[in-house]
């Protein structure tokens, strides 16, 4: 009896301790999420005849679907994260590879490469901005010397690269840090084993080190996939989103919807729409990564 | 003991009337603080730098003035005034948006709040000294007053007058074009100045091209397109017709019409005569670039003219700078006179209070505070903004004109040609319709007619969505 009423003080307890953070998270999160939720079934926009909420069912999502501007701006979205992260994802590895070997400098290397990550989103897109813009920028300055004609106001296809290149600079200290967490924490009898018996350096990456490393290579690539999906404040910063409608990613495109345009509800089942989509892009790659292991093992 | 009374109570008399009027109106609002947000400009500059900490000395309300971006101060004062949060107490209301506000009483009746606040009313605020400027702040139905204006100005048509008064490139121009160079009156002239001064900047390994354009992917891009070169081509009211409250020209808009389209298809042609910044260019930028020389004419808003012109710290054609009148469409500049049409933007903006304001007294003494008669010569030299008649008089102002190429006598003649943005109360919302389609026709995206077709159609089912027209 003492035994069970101790388990339950234990539990009171943990919970108490929880509860200011529940509540923080309650506050934080889910209740802008549930508004958020709830205004999406609503038409509202500050400047109509109407500006009440008036309830619209679920025609905003049935709007979204035949939405070619947000369809457009999810798919650049999208082409977007799968470059930057797939980009990051190798670099940052071969970073953290690098960094476990011992070499002259290291400590400065490490500390140098991890700079980009204390700048704030907004300083990364104005910076990028003044160093690429046409006419005073460095980046359009020593590629004119090369014969290369570089400006994003004007080509897409060099706006475009340049969100990737800038987010690749941004985010890859991001995950060559968690990866080298991660390799420092793996144990050191598999890999002494392996070279006992004579394992290469590629078996050894393919065999051991990878599918230990596993686990926080899917945190590093989950976290990296949501944080792209979503980026705003960079690309707003660094090309607003042209020339044209080029780099108009996601994001972008919902905060203008959402606020210069005041369309809240529409806004709302947009953001609604793209968490949605974001997790399942997340599961479904969980899912796929998790069976091939498991096809894999038996 | 008496003599000594008297002596003290003749003290405190001279100390009360040596006490001004506003440290007197504002006696019970003493320590209070304001808050108010308006867009970094060089008026906005001006009032948070100078006058405000001037009324603050003055009548010991503190003020917080936050001057933060365009976007965001928009962001930042609706979400406030939406929301009844009572962030700020005066805000920076735009001719172009007072519309959508005035839709949503936002903003505090000031006329009504005149009327039940008497002490507080400034003896020289005097509304008749107003330009013609402040009827966008008033209501249609009741005339009453909704923001005090604090600047206005037009958008002209700047152009280096010392390239365009040199002999030799006038000759080389004469000899090139037959005719004598001259700042542009009609498309033509303007787009063989501008590709003159293009090639010449490349001859002479200069950073010089002929023109300035506002192209970067910003409102700014759109303002500039249906606030400027439309009407000046004679496209009015961004293309829709305020009667259908449509935009296609199948439901009486003029946005796809023909002559929308080749000036649409004129103004992208600019870009290739632009500084290769005009693509990442707001007004801010162009005004920069104009400021840096590196453009032979453009557009330019004039709260930029009075720096461009006369700092030498911040520009390197001071005392280069002419203004003029845009080149028009043939018949533009009669409708304008006759109050049909319009031949350019008159832009500009006003201090309002907001409903939510929980300080709306302490707030209505700083908002006149700015418009007094006796700083309006400063300022207007600080930001090329005039918004009373009497100021056109002030020595400081006839003083620095002629420096300016005349620009504020060119403001009193042929400000009423001019015109502020249509009485849309869903301006911002059909802004962001419009937006992309003007950016792809930029880009290249799309041509410029597909654009114009495509903004058409969406602009008409957005109005159909917001409940204006049939």
């Amino acid at each position: 009896m003492a035994v069970v009423s101790q388990g339950i003080r234990r539990e009171r307890t943990a919970w108490g301790l929880l509860a200011p953070t529940l509540l923080i998270l309650g506050f934080t999160g889910l209740l802008p999420f549930v508004y958020v939720l709830y205004v999406g079934f609503f038409d509202w926009n500050v400047f109509a005849r109407v500006a009440q909420l008036t309830w619209a069912g679920v025609a905003n999502y049935r709007q979204l679907v035949f939405d070619t501007d947000f369809l457009a701006s999810l798919w650049r979205g999208i082409r977007f994260t799968l470059w930057a992260v797939a980009i990051e994802m190798v670099l940052g590895f071969a970073l953290a590879h690098l960094l476990m070997k011992s070499f002259r400098g290291r400590g400065f290397f490490r500390a140098v490469h991890a700079l980009p990550l204390t700048i704030a989103p907004i300083a990364v897109g104005a910076t990028w901005r003044l160093m690429t813009l046409p006419g005073f920028g460095i980046v359009p300055y020593w590629l004119s010397r090369w014969g290369i004609d570089y400006n994003i106001g004007r080509d897409a296809t060099q706006a475009f690269f340049t969100t990737v290149v800038m987010d690749v600079w941004h985010w890859t200290p991001f995950v060559t840090l968690t990866l080298l967490a991660g390799l420092n924490a793996l144990p050191k009898e598999p890999f002494e084993q392996a070279q006992v018996d004579g394992a290469g350096p590629w078996y050894i990456l393919r065999y051991l080190t990878l599918p230990l490393l596993r686990p926080v290579l899917l945190t590093a690539l989950f976290l990296r996939i949501m944080d792209a999906l979503r980026i705003v404040d960079e690309v707003w910063m660094l090309t607003g989103g042209g020339p044209g409608t080029a780099t108009r990613y996601a994001g972008i495109h919902v905060w203008r919807v959402v606020f210069p345009k005041t369309d809240y509800g529409y806004g709302s089942a947009m953001s609604v729409l793209l968490l949605y989509f974001t997790i399942v892009l997340c599961w479904l790659l969980m899912t796929s990564i998790t069976q091939a292991r498991k096809e894999g093992a038996g | 003991m008496l003599g000594a009374l008297s002596l003290l109570l003749a003290i405190g008399g001279v100390a009360a009337a040596a006490e001004s009027w506003w440290a007197q109106a504002a006696r019970p609002y003493r320590g209070v603080t304001i808050t108010g947000i308006s867009e970094s400009t060089p008026p906005s500059k001006y009032m948070q730098q100078v006058l405000a900490p001037a009324f603050e000395k003055e009548t010991g309300i503190k003020v917080q003035f936050e001057v933060t971006s365009w976007d965001q101060m928009y962001d930042k004062e609706i979400k406030d005034m939406e929301a009844g949060t009572g962030v700020y107490d005066f805000v920076y209301i735009e001719q172009d948006i007072v519309y959508a506000y005035l839709a949503r009483n936002f903003l505090v009746d000031l006329t009504e709040f005149m009327k039940t606040h008497p002490k507080l009313v400034e003896p020289e605020l005097e509304i008749g000294d107003f330009t013609s400027f402040i009827n966008y702040y008033k209501s249609a139905e009741s005339g009453d007053i909704f923001g005090i204006p604090f600047e206005s100005f037009l958008k002209v048509y700047v152009y280096r007058k010392d390239l365009f008064e040199n002999p030799q490139i006038r000759s080389e121009f004469k000899a090139k074009y037959g005719r004598d160079l001259r700042p542009a009156v009609n498309f033509k002239e303007y787009e063989q100045i501008a590709e003159f001064f293009t090639d010449y900047g490349k001859r002479h390994n200069m950073q010089l091209w002929g023109t300035t354009v506002t192209a970067g992917p910003h409102p700014a891009a759109f303002y500039e397109m249906v606030e400027t070169i439309w009407p000046s081509w004679g496209v009015y009211n961004w293309g829709i017709n305020t009667q259908t409250w449509r935009a296609t020209t199948a439901n009486g808009g003029a946005l796809d019409s023909p002559r929308a389209k080749e000036a649409f298809r004129w103004w992208v042609s600019l870009l290739k005569y632009a500084p290769p910044e005009a693509t990442n260019s707001t007004w801010d930028e162009v005004a920069a670039s104009m400021a840096a020389g590196r453009a032979a004419q453009g557009w330019v808003y004039g709260e930029n003219v009075a720096w461009i012109a006369t700092d030498a710290s911040r520009s390197r054609v001071v005392g280069k700078i002419g203004v003029a009148l845009p080149p028009l469409y043939p018949g533009v500049i009669n409708e304008a006179a006759k109050g049909e049409g319009y031949i350019g933007y008159y832009d500009g903006g006003a201090l309002g209070i907001p409903h939510s304001s929980r300080k709306k007294e302490a707030a209505f003494l700083f908002i006149q505070w700015v418009a007094r008669k006796a700083v309006q010569g400063d300022f207007a030299a600080a930001g090329a903004r005039i918004v009373r008649t009497s100021t056109f008089d002030d020595p400081k102002v006839k003083a620095i004109d002629p420096k300016v190429d005349h620009y504020f006598t060119l403001m009193k003649t042929a400000g009423p040609l001019f015109a502020g943005a249509p009485p849309f109360p869903f301006h911002a919302t059909i802004r962001e319709v419009m937006l992309p389609y003007i950016l792809k026709g930029i880009s290249g995206e799309l041509s410029p007619e597909a654009a114009l077709d495509q903004a058409a159609k969406a602009v008409d089912a957005e109005l159909s969505r917001l409940g204006y027209g049939k």
